[in-house]
């Protein structure tokens, strides 16, 4: 990651932008324990509590970094109850990489989220239809089977 | 713009900025070797 897709100026930009950004080295080892960390690079979006909302484990390159991130957000935007803000997070993952795989993630939480974002029963098959359509080997296409 | 993304590398001060940011923390776990 520090070779390749720390020093991408996209990446770098996206990420002044989003997050605030912090590393920590594998010999933290408290760090490690509290967050049942035990391979690198792992990546965690946290709140000001520090309460995980999204988790990548191992190398991405530059495009799929800052899609997997934007999903990471929109998952803190969703889970703090941000809706609009989660919405539209997603909707950038979708429309802005496409090809990404964070794409199906991005496609299945608006959607599937069953409490608040999206509660009635059309969209949600909608969204089952769209990620077996185009993403069948996808894990949240098989998740998405319970909408 | 920065050449290069500004790390933290004390978590605590990063849940203090992301309080008053709003922002949400990017927590990386690298081995440097």
């Amino acid at each position: 990651m520090g070779a390749v897709t720390y020093p991408d100026k996209a990446v770098i930009d996206f990420v002044d932008y989003n997050f605030i950004p912090v590393q920590v080295q594998v010999t933290d080892t408290a760090l490690m324990q509290k967050y049942n960390v035990s391979w690198t690079p792992t990546i965690l979006v946290l709140d000001a509590d520090g309460k995980e909302h999204y988790r990548s484990v191992g190398f991405l390159a530059p495009g799929e970094f800052i899609a997997a991130m934007q999903v990471g957000k929109g998952r803190y935007y969703l889970d703090t109850e941000q809706f609009p803000e989660a919405r539209a997070m997603f909707e950038e993952v979708i429309s802005q990489s496409p090809e990404a795989n964070a794409v199906p993630e991005a496609i299945f939480f608006p959607g599937g989220h069953p409490v608040q974002a999206h509660p009635r029963p059309k969209p949600l098959r909608e969204v089952y239809d769209t990620l077996t359509a185009k993403y069948p080997a996808s894990d949240w296409s098989q998740t998405g089977r319970a909408l | 713009m920065a050449m290069q993304v500004c790390w933290l590398d004390n978590l605590a001060k990063a849940l203090e900025t992301s309080a008053r940011t709003k922002k949400p923390v990017l927590l990386d776990f690298y081995n440097p070797q």
